[in-house]
């Protein structure tokens, strides 16, 4: 509980040893069966669990790890999931003789100061043992759960000052034991939940982590464990290997970036992120020295695991993708987050919001930085909304929540050739946002709209996609909870394109009592309320002055660019009427219009 | 004597697997793109021929006809479909471009977004909006409807999708614009949401309607011109369709959503090895299928291919009906080769059948597979191809690889036989990822290998995956046709209703199950089929509060006249008994405290078709097969002269020892060295390895 225990934590663990070789065929085939495995662990949690978040979301994630806790293969979540799942299982491989590892057992841990991401990224994870009782595997599953027991409902807490406010922090707590459950270890935990269908989602956690351990058993039993243990140790070799053939590719130098956070949840503006790419031949060295470090800031501590996580989940992006994901892409970068920083906070600091913010700006400026070296594969995989507008309710004294991560777009930054597309930068690319009618069938709530919005998208030769509008009405008296940021800093353009649209909130829309969110809201509001919420569009890459005519054409056919903004953004004049579908680019006029746009671009 | 016909439309051939009563008759022919339906006569009347009957006599001895076809998958795959619009709610303009937030890739930054079948200008909305309960929140604004249509007219949309919040509930806002849309844009193409798939949520929904629009037209019209063609030819009875499901269906059936014959090809093949693996007492299979254009890999597990409904997405849409799944890899006998960038690449560009590889004489240019195989010898110029439809050209063949070979440094015999070794690691590797996807180990299985080409190549790829045995049916070259024919005509639908378990409205739910009887009924009728043999599951999916992916489970079976006197009070807790089970088997823990919910119920029926017998077994005694000729061949270890084996020769008892080359009539079976061939009692080959692995 210290940055110390966070150094021991990340530190490079060592190959399994293992007798046996073995070829790059069984070695693929035993990781396709890892993955497998996974796929399943994460698939039965989301049809087994009532919380939204869980079910239609999809913020969970398998994970297989060794018996030194090394990353050996993963299948469905999301990047930012995956990258932190091995430090929580490493505390609890640490006190292995103190919490009587055996078969049948499972952990769960999801205290930030002990390897944990926030405290509702419960962690449940299992040893799996080979016949002659040896550990090879553990098998991890994480999943956000709707609450922790803290202050408030949902487990965010806007002026928290100390995790406890947040909720019960568990380092490593013994759920089942030699496959028995501990009921009373089990009670003690559902009772610290307002989630009203939390008893059962736990038990859906459990399930899928033994159901998974009896698979990962009959893998060692078909391969053997020397088998199964030379192949984890061959894939993360090769990741490495690959991953530094990539690394040895960009030039050498040093890349740096600075991120801002519009404030934090008490209004302290400007909340730096600075990062450092270096590159030297094959190695890369992260380093956030430069981060703000202000000890009054409240809500935007990210716990160590985290930014560990995040920094990995922009490098993966930026890299060949066939590259398969797991500890050797750690043994391939050094990471530096200094101490005291928002991105390493001292122990017992609120941990929840931190996820949000400043995670996604540690993203954010590893692509920036990156985009220098590695343009074409530089998008940044962040969600840049300062935190969904909540709705919680309660019914017959238990919690409901209608998190607000509904179907539609943000923050989809265009890349080198490609549009930004789609609902989502790609590492979210496995949730299955929420749909309307599924919501609407459980909560007390009807969407009135979510379309992408025009004149939203962050303009360039390639553009990002528009942001989104999402307005929904409440049919209950509610809690509504919202922290408003991106508004000042929005997501930025990349090699001269444009920075993307910001994000905004309204409340009690359409009435006298209707206000703008402008720092953070935690409003009771009556039935019949509307709130809508702008969401930022993608960012631009390159400038907007470069784009095909014929491409703004059929954003303005679209109404994805109004006639207006082709002209005074792009450069772009059209001929027609978009009403009639007969636009047509007047070229000579266009070019003489961009001339002359360049010229005072370039006077400037 | 009466005949029972399957026939599969593939890209390059249309296959014919003919029942005469217990006897099996095969055929093939080349496909014509232009007109499918040409192709199909053309089959019929050679097979008329072959048992010298007019067609017309032949035709009306015809007790069914089944049949599958890739029309829908290549418009999807050439993106060609009918310009298509789509009306929905208003507020919810953009749900098939958000796709859920769905990427196929979280790695790659620049994966490239699907071509929209419906741009932002074609996807138009309407005030309107039903709530959870089917109650109207907001009126339907008619004139908004009509402005729509203006808007799609002006476009010159020709297939329109309607798709409103809810309408699975309450129908009548999607029913009300049909009317409109009908009245105003007479002689489009309607699809509405509630009929292609009555389910939620919104984008599943969607998109599965969005893409039947998109291929209703040429799916319609293709079929209607089956019809016509097959009536106008004396064929009295209904003509059956495969669905992807793996059944199959009247037309008139699949006109109500003709998403459901998508993949319905492959997903014969597919039930066609699981019937005749589990025959031959091989439960699990992995089944390559080669023709001329693609090849696609699917696994047999304990006998069975099952369906999967839900996250399907195919070509990059979700279609929410259920499917077979099948791996497709662009490589066939048509894949041209070439080089590019100094890298020689096989596929997965086709030349089809028109003008078709070099060797067909009909105008080919470019070097393909099939040529290869002319070149090394296991096709020759001087056998018959496609059971004597044509002969093979060596004109220009040579050449093309000779400029293959210059542009690499060699000859045209080295060039042809570097694409056998590309297209054989593609296809190698296709079968890796499919089978380490699922954790599988290949030499766990037996290859079962059909399409025209699957068994050129399939021995090679047992070696190379450590399979050490692989199933030729002796029906390969046509065994998505001869799917068909053991398919089961089925019906499986569902409708939505949404209560909690511990308070269900009896009438509702009898009401529901009578309408799916009496759609299933009419529609068995149509085909012929009397209640009688019409076997009927009773389903009810569940799940506790708040889950949102349900269970299915069977609540009564029944055979011949609807009995619904299972459904009376004590349903609720029969039904939550049953979900509790289901749910304990599945996730092993039941929520203690909680009470489910039904969200829907489902009638999933079928008739038994009439058994296809095959044998199995090595029960005649061994003796050395004859060989016809000998020929040059390079199989793997360079040229050397190779015995050539006629496949109207070999009989049950048949021994080959490899490297040795089958030709059948549709098909050529490779005999690799250190492999050797037997024909079992069906008349049926089976590989094995003589050398096992080290």
């Amino acid at each position: 509980m210290s940055f110390e225990l966070n150094k021991k934590l990340a530190a490079k663990r060592e190959p399994l040893p293992s007798s046996a070789k073995v070829d790059p065929v069984t070695a693929a085939i035993i990781r396709g069966a890892f993955e497998t495995v996974c796929f399943e662990a994460a698939t039965r949690l989301g049809r087994a669990a009532s919380s939204p978040i869980i079910n239609q979301s999809n913020e969970r994630n398998g994970s297989v790890l060794d018996a030194h806790g090394r990353l050996a293969a993963v299948s469905i979540g999301t990047p930012h999931l995956v990258f932190i799942s091995q430090l929580a299982a490493r505390w609890g491989l640490l006190n292995f003789a103190d919490y009587d590892w055996g078969p049948g057992d499972v952990f769960l841990g999801n205290d930030p100061d002990y390897g944990g991401g926030h405290l509702p990224d419960y962690n449940v994870y299992a040893p799996v043992f080979d016949d002659k009782g040896e550990l090879i595997l553990i098998q991890a599953l994480q999943a956000h759960q709707g609450d922790t027991g803290g202050k408030d409902p949902g487990g965010f807490t806007l002026e928290a000052t100390d995790i406890f406010t947040e909720g019960l922090a568990i380092p490593c707590l013994k759920l089942v034991h030699r496959g028995e459950k501990r009921r009373d270890v089990i009670k003690l935990v559902e009772r610290n939940n307002r989630f009203a269908t939390f008893a059962g989602d736990l038990a859906a956690m459990i399930g899928a982590v033994q159901h998974c351990v009896k698979l990962l058993e009959a893998v060692i039993r078909k391969w053997g464990p020397e088998v199964v243990k030379a192949a984890v140790n061959y894939n993360i070799e090769h990741t490495e290997k690959r991953f530094r053939e990539e690394i040895a590719k960009w030039p050498d130098g040093r890349y740096e970036a600075s991120v801002f956070i519009d404030h934090d949840t008490l209004g302290i503006k400007d909340v730096k992120v600075h990062v450092a790419c270096i590159v030297e031949g094959d190695q890369l060295k992260v380093d956030l020295t430069g981060t703000d470090d202000r000890a009054e800031l409240v809500g935007v501590w990210n716990t160590f695991a985290n930014s560990r996580g995040y920094v990995m989940t922009q490098i993966a992006s930026a890299i060949d993708p066939s590259i398969i994901k797991n500890e050797g892409l750690f043994n391939a970068v050094e990471i530096i987050i200094p101490e005291n920083t928002i991105a390493h906070p001292p122990v017992n600091k609120p941990a929840a919001l931190g996820s949000f913010h400043p995670a996604c700006e540690i993203t954010e400026a590893v692509c920036v930085a990156l985009s220098q070296v590695a343009p074409e594969r530089s998008a940044p995989q962040v969600y840049k909304i300062g935190m969904p507008n909540a709705v919680i309710g309660f019914k017959n004294g238990q919690m409901w929540m209608d998190q607000g991560v509904d179907t539609r777009t943000m923050d989809v930054s265009a890349v080198r050739d490609i549009d930004g597309w789609g609902s989502c930068p790609v590492a979210l690319g496995n949730l299955l946002l929420s749909e309307a009618e599924d919501a609407e069938s459980r909560f007390p709530i009807v969407n009135i709209s979510r379309e992408m919005t025009i004149d939203s998208e962050g303009a360039g030769r390639w553009r990002g996609q528009p942001g989104s509008l999402n307005v929904k009405r409440i049919l209950e008296p509610t809690t509504a909870m919202a922290w408003m940021v991106s508004a000042a800093h929005p997501l930025r353009g990349l090699c001269g394109g444009d920075d993307a649209s910001p994000y905004s909130s309204h409340f009690e829309v359409g009435t006298p009592n209707e206000y703008e969110v402008s720092l953070t809201a935690h409003a009771q509001l009556p039935a019949g309320a509307v709130i809508a919420y702008q969401h930022g569009g993608g960012a631009g890459f390159e400038s907007p002055l470069l784009r095909d005519p014929e491409a703004v054409k059929e954003d303005v056919l679209d109404e994805i660019v109004s006639i207006t903004r082709a002209r005074e953004k792009y450069g772009v004049v059209l001929t027609g009427l978009r009403e009639n579908y007969d636009l047509e680019v007047d070229l000579a006029v266009t070019q003489e219009l961009r001339n002359k746009m360049m010229g005072a671009k370039r006077s400037r | 004597m009466s005949y029972r016909i399957g026939i599969d439309i593939g890209g390059t051939f249309t296959d014919f697997a003919v029942l005469k009563g217990s006897e099996l008759i095969l055929h093939k022919n080349l496909s014509t793109s232009a007109d499918r339906s040409i192709g199909v006569m053309t089959g019929l009347k050679h097979i008329a021929d072959r048992e010298n009957l007019q067609l017309s006599d032949f035709l009306r001895r015809c007790a069914a006809i089944v049949h599958a076809t890739t029309i829908a998958d290549n418009t999807l795959i050439e993106m060609n479909g009918a310009l298509t619009g789509l009306i929905t709610t208003e507020g919810f303009r953009d749900e098939m471009e958000y796709r859920r937030g769905f990427k196929e890739s979280i790695w790659d930054v620049r994966l490239a977004p699907p071509k929209q079948i419906t741009p932002r200008r074609r996807r138009l909305t309407v005030p309107e909006r039903i709530v959870f309960d089917g109650s109207v929140h907001k009126k339907l604004d008619e004139n908004a409807v009509r402005e729509c249509c203006r808007r799609l007219k002006q476009q010159h949309v020709k297939s329109v999708a309607i798709s409103f919040l809810f309408s699975f509930v309450n129908p009548a806002h999607e029913k009300r614009t049909a009317e409109i849309v009908a009245e105003e844009m007479p002689g489009v193409h309607i699809s509405v949401s509630h009929q292609v798939l009555p389910r939620a949520p919104e984008y599943d929904r969607t998109s599965t309607t969005v893409v039947n629009a998109y291929i209703a037209p040429r799916v319609t019209s293709y079929l209607e011109t089956l019809v016509a063609c097959l009536k106008e030819a004396g064929y009295r009875n209904q003509l059956m369709v495969m669905q992807a499901s793996g059944g199959v269906m009247t037309k008139e059936y699949i006109e109500g959503s003709p998403i459901r014959v998508l993949s319905s090809g492959p997903a014969g093949g597919v039930v066609g090895s699981a019937y005749v693996g589990a025959a031959k007492g091989c439960p699990n299979l992995l089944c390559v299928d080669m023709g001329g254009t693609s090849y696609d890999v699917s696994v047999v597990l304990n006998g069975a291919a099952p369906a999967e409904a839900g996250w399907n997405m195919h070509h990059r849409y979700l279609i929410g009906v259920p499917m077979v799944k099948v791996e497709t890899l662009g490589a066939g006998g048509g894949s041209i080769c070439r080089v590019n960038g100094g890298t020689l690449e096989v596929g997965p560009a086709s030349a089809g059948a028109e003008p078709g590889p070099i060797c067909y004489g009909r105008g080919g240019r470019q070097p393909t597979v099939t040529d290869a195989m002319l070149v090394l010898g296991i096709l020759s110029a001087d056998s018959e191809f496609a059971g004597g439809s044509f002969s093979l050209s060596k004109a220009g063949v040579e050449e093309a690889f000779s400029k293959i070979g210059a542009r690499m440094g060699y000859g045209a015999e080295e060039a042809a036989f570097d694409c056998w070794r590309v297209v054989n690691a593609n296809m190698t590797q296709a079968v890796r990822r499919s089978t380490a996807e699922k954790g599988i180990d290949p030499t766990d299985m037996v290859m079962l290998a059909y399409g025209g080409n699957g068994p050129v190549f399939a021995a090679v790829q047992a070696q190379d995956l450590g399979i050490e045995r692989v199933l030729v049916p002796k029906a390969s070259p046509t065994f998505s046709a001869l799917g068909t024919l053991v398919a089961n005509p089925s019906i499986d639908e569902e409708r939505s209703y949404i209560a909690s378990a511990q308070s269900l409205d009896v009438g509702k739910l009898r009401s529901l199950w009578k309408d799916l009887d009496q759609r299933a009924e009419k529609y068995f009728k149509d085909a012929n089929f009397s209640r009688d043999q019409v076997f009927a599951k009773y389903q009810m999916k569940m799940r506790y509060p708040g889950q949102n992916w349900s269970l299915t489970f069977d609540i009564k079976t029944n055979q011949g006249a609807e009995d619904l006197s299972f459904v009376d009070d004590s349903i609720g807790a029969r039904a939550i008994d049953a979900f509790n089970k289901r749910h304990m088997a599945e996730y092993g823990h039941v929520r203690e405290g909680e009470t489910p919910e039904v969200v829907g119920v489902r009638l999933s029926t079928y008739v038994q078709t009439p058994v296809l017998a095959v044998g199995r077994g090595f029960t005649a005694p061994k003796v050395a097969a004859k060989v016809a000729k000998t020929r040059r061949a390079n199989l793997g270890r360079g040229y050397q002269q190779t015995n050539v084996f006629r496949g109207v020769d070999l009989k049950a008892g048949h021994q080959i020892v490899g490297p040795a080359i089958i030709e059948e009539d549709f098909t050529t079976i490779v005999v690799y060295p250190e492999w050797s061939a037997q024909v079992d009692d069906a008349g049926d080959y089976e590989l094995t390895r003589i050398k096992s692995r080290p």
